[in-house]
């Protein structure tokens, strides 16, 4: 891993098209800037790893659980 | 039951989702049918890619009617949606053990441009949306 110091305001590029700055610093919290092109997806890696663990909890359910599933139907309003 | 929701699933047939699923980019194909017989709400997604995968997945209107996801002008560009009805939402469904702990992922929607079939899975706010919202109870 490429490791680099900033300080509050200071950028990284990352090829020619995604800024990455560090606007605030701040006890432990750091605020940080991204300007990246649409195609680029920019997410917090934890949500991506919460969405990886859910699909893949979710994925290829026993066909007995399934038949089980088709009874639980919304609450009649 | 709305049954307009379920039409739009038989309408849809072939999904493509060239990103794949989050964390599962094997598949980016998937068949999508109506599961359960005509008053079930729920319908599988079956990657045509990679063998033996598949989800459950359901409109999530069904057991949410309050839930309105605002989906980021990436994936709303991505998919080519110029307004809301161009889009059909679907949440996967993780069985639980006892059926009744069932739960649909409102974090991450799988959203569909139901006149190219391209479809992706949007990226919520954890803040706004539970991963794992019970279907009852």
């Amino acid at each position: 891993m490429l490791v680099l110091t900033r300080r509050g305001n200071e950028s990284i590029m990352i090829g020619n098209d995604i800024v990455v700055t560090v606007l605030e610093v701040k006890g432990d919290q750091v605020r940080i800037g991204i300007r990246a092109p649409r195609s680029v997806a920019v997410h917090r890696e934890e949500v991506l790893a919460e969405l990886t663990k859910a699909n893949r909890a979710a994925a290829s359910p026993a066909a007995e659980a399934l038949d089980a599933l088709n009874k639980v139907r919304p609450t009649e309003t | 039951m709305t049954t307009a929701v379920l039409e739009e699933i038989d309408a849809l047939v072939t999904l493509e989702v060239p990103n794949g699923l989050v964390g599962v980019p094997e598949a980016q194909r998937f068949s999508l049918s109506r599961w359960g017989g005509d008053d079930s709400p729920y319908a599988t997604l079956k990657a045509l890619d990679a063998d033996g995968l598949e989800f459950v997945v359901v409109p999530p209107s069904v057991f949410f009617p309050d839930y309105a996801p605002v989906v980021d002008d990436d994936l709303v560009q991505r998919l080519d949606l110029h307004e809301a009805d161009d889009a059909v939402v679907l949440v996967i469904v993780t069985i639980g053990d006892p059926v009744t702990t069932s739960t649909a992922n409102l974090l991450g929607p799988i959203v569909v441009n139901r006149h190219t079939n391209q479809a992706a899975q949007a990226v919520l706010s954890p803040d706004e949306h539970d991963p794992r919202r019970p279907l009852v109870g």
